[in-house]
């Protein structure tokens, strides 16, 4: 089998601290989601996935969007892109940044889930015909544009969104840890549309160049409640998830 | 519309082949699994199994080099006499294959077979294989019915025109027909919630490729076995039979067995999850589950017996795997296919004693002992003869 062969030191300096396990969930009601989905060149990939992950077959990315009207810290946007690989014998996503426009809610969804929060803005434009998805950095400047085209209606129930691991530092033990996020979401809308990648900043996401989209997937969006959960699992990046993964909570 | 054939035995056995290699790979890695993948189906068919079954996938990295099963087949039936050959399955999507091509095939090998010829029918379940030949999975399960429905008169009619929603074709005689007449008993993939029900309304053999815990196949076993009774069948004669699939290691030393066949268990099952599944990347209420996904897991950290080994797993010494046998003969299962090897991870010579143990210890038990549950569904069919 094949194992990410990133090097963690090349980005443990950016790890955000996360303080303990000891999270409670936090409901985000109203919410949207927008997901774009592409496959990638599994020639790059592989030095995008830490040891403790293995690439998924293919190996694909997701935008992910997300827009919450309100939350403890006032209305905030986040904007990701993520490697689809796998956790042992589960699907998981490495998540490479999470642009956040409220700087309350990128501390807190750093510190208590281990978020890769900086400032940027994500933007959701829906047209008749398609939705336009943009996530600009603090500066304004453009990092990722995308579209979900034609969308279509389709079941909650066929949804199946990807939990994240996000390279952390433990505050307790100063101990560089992959944090598994898996939210919850209960559907009130959702539909499926063509994704269409436009733009992607590799410079901007520290992908290093590596990401070569190959075949476009799909796209979903999704009116939703999203449910931040506890942290149940933590794993070493460096070893095989399968072996050093830990239950937490 | 002929009756369901007469069975002579009761529980049949088959070994199930989707030709795992492991990395590294060299150049010689393939050529070892195939060579060690004939001799265990020529071992097999000496030794009393019934079927020998080759999966289609394409891409499947580690997972499944078997990408051409008809020439596998074709190669296992040229090395022995009595074991049948079958497709499991060929995916009746016309992005991977033309109709035509799979009655013309299918044909040839019943041929050099001599009639020894399952055809097992499906879709894919994987992003990875229906988005590698850019096939729509919104499609899938139509295609597959337009195909299951053509099959039977491409092979049995001298000439033959189509006009459908996925394809068509002029009048032409399709060549060669097949040996076993009126033609090759057909069979349905059975992964989906649901599918048991589609194999079962069309007349067809309910081929387990899942690696489902024992009552969550029994379940499905009892709603195929309800709706055969009316069934409606797409062929020429019903095939009423259900298999199931699991994993099987048989060594004298019983502790040997559990470590070693639990160890492919779950290799095997790492192994599978690797792959994007058709439900994972894209949303479609054409496939309701994630594949095999679930079921490994579940029976992964499912019930298992006090010795470790899952439920209805074939993992022990002959006396335990007739035990575990038992319970899927008792629950009216036709036939159990085994999976015998996962990533070459168990040495060929232990796979080769794994399958004389069985052939020597296990088979005896199960040999003109027709259960009650069997003999009385297939009665009830018989005297329906469809509907």
């Amino acid at each position: 089998m094949r194992f990410g062969t990133l090097d963690i030191n090349e980005i443990a300096a950016a790890a955000p601290e996360i303080d303990g396990y000891g999270t409670e969930p936090l409901s985000l009601k109203n919410a949207q989601v927008l997901n774009v989905t592409s496959e990638v060149s599994a020639a790059g990939s592989d030095a995008l996935l830490p040891p403790a992950m293995n690439p998924s077959i293919p190996p694909y990315v997701e935008c992910t969007v997300m827009v919450f009207p309100d939350s403890p810290w006032g209305p905030f946007t986040t904007g990701e892109l993520r490697l689809v690989g796998r956790a042992g014998f589960r699907p998981r996503a490495r998540t490479f940044k999470t642009y956040v426009d409220n700087p309350k809610a990128a501390a807190e969804l750093a510190r208590r889930w281990g978020f890769p929060a900086v400032p940027g803005k994500a933007m959701l434009h829906p047209r008749h015909e398609r939705i336009v998805v943009e996530i600009n950095d603090e500066r304004g400047r453009r990092v990722l544009d995308a579209e979900m085209m034609d969308r279509e209606p389709i079941s909650g129930s066929e949804i199946q969104y990807i939990a994240s691991m996000h390279l952390a530092r433990n505050r307790a033990d100063g101990k560089l840890v992959l944090v598994q996020v898996d939210p919850e979401y209960v559907f009130t809308k959702v539909d499926r549309g063509f994704s269409h990648f436009i733009y992607i900043d590799q410079e901007a996401w520290g992908t290093k160049g590596l990401l070569s989209l190959t075949n476009p997937i799909i796209s979903t969006w999704a009116q939703c409640e999203v449910i931040l959960p506890k942290v149940r699992y933590v794993c070493d990046p460096n070893r095989n998830a399968l072996e050093s993964t830990v239950k937490v909570g | 519309m002929l009756p369901p054939k007469e069975e002579t035995t009761a529980m049949k056995f088959g070994i199930f082949f989707e030709l795992s290699v492991p990395r590294p790979w060299t150049r010689d890695s393939e050529r070892i699994v195939y060579e060690n993948a004939l001799e265990q189906a020529a071992l097999a068919d000496e030794v009393g199994f019934d079927y020998a079954w080759a999966v289609e996938h394409h891409f499947l990295e580690e997972y499944s080099h078997c990408s051409a099963p008809e020439l596998f087949l074709t190669a296992i039936a040229m090395k022995t006499k009595r074991i049948r050959v079958g497709h499991g399955i060929v995916v009746c999507v016309p992005e991977y294959t033309h109709p035509i091509k799979v009655a013309e095939r299918t044909a040839v090998l019943d041929i050099l077979s001599r009639g020894r010829l399952e055809v097992g029918t499906g879709r894919s379940a994987t992003w990875c294989e229906l988005g590698g030949f850019r096939a729509n999975p919104d499609e899938t399960k139509k295609t597959w019915d337009e195909y299951v429905h053509c099959l039977p008169d491409m092979w049995t009619k001298e000439r033959y025109s189509y006009q459908g929603r996925v394809w068509s074709m002029p009048e032409r005689a399709i060549l060669p027909k097949p040996y076993q007449k009126p033609h090759p008993p057909m069979w349905v993939a059975v992964t989906s919630p649901g599918t048991e029900i589609d194999a079962a309304d069309r007349g067809m053999g309910a081929l387990g490729i899942s690696y489902d815990p024992l009552p969550v196949q029994e379940k499905k076993l009892q709603e195929y076995r309800r709706h055969i009774k009316n069934c409606e069948p797409v062929g020429q004669v019903i095939n009423n039979n259900c298999a199931a699939l699991t994993f099987l290691f048989c060594n004298e030393d019983d502790k040997f067995a559990i470590k070693q066949g639990t160890g492919m268990f779950m290799q095997f099952g790492l192994l599978a999850n690797q792959i994007v599944m058709c439900r994972e990347a894209y949303p479609t209420k054409a496939y309701a589950s994630a594949g095999l996904l679930p079921a490994v897991r579940s029976q992964a950290q499912g019930p298992s017996d006090n010795a470790g080994v899952p439920e209805g797993v074939a993992i022990g010494d002959p006396e335990r795997i007739v035990k575990t046998l038992k319970k899927w003969e008792s629950a009216g299962f036709d036939s159990i296919n085994f999976l015998t090897q996962a990533v070459e991870m168990i040495p060929q010579e232990q796979v080769l004693n794994s399958l004389r143990l069985f052939g020597k210890h296990v088979i005896p038990h199960f040999k003109r002992e027709q259960s009650a549950a069997q003999g009385a569904a297939r009665e009830d069919v018989a005297a329906a003869g469809g509907r």
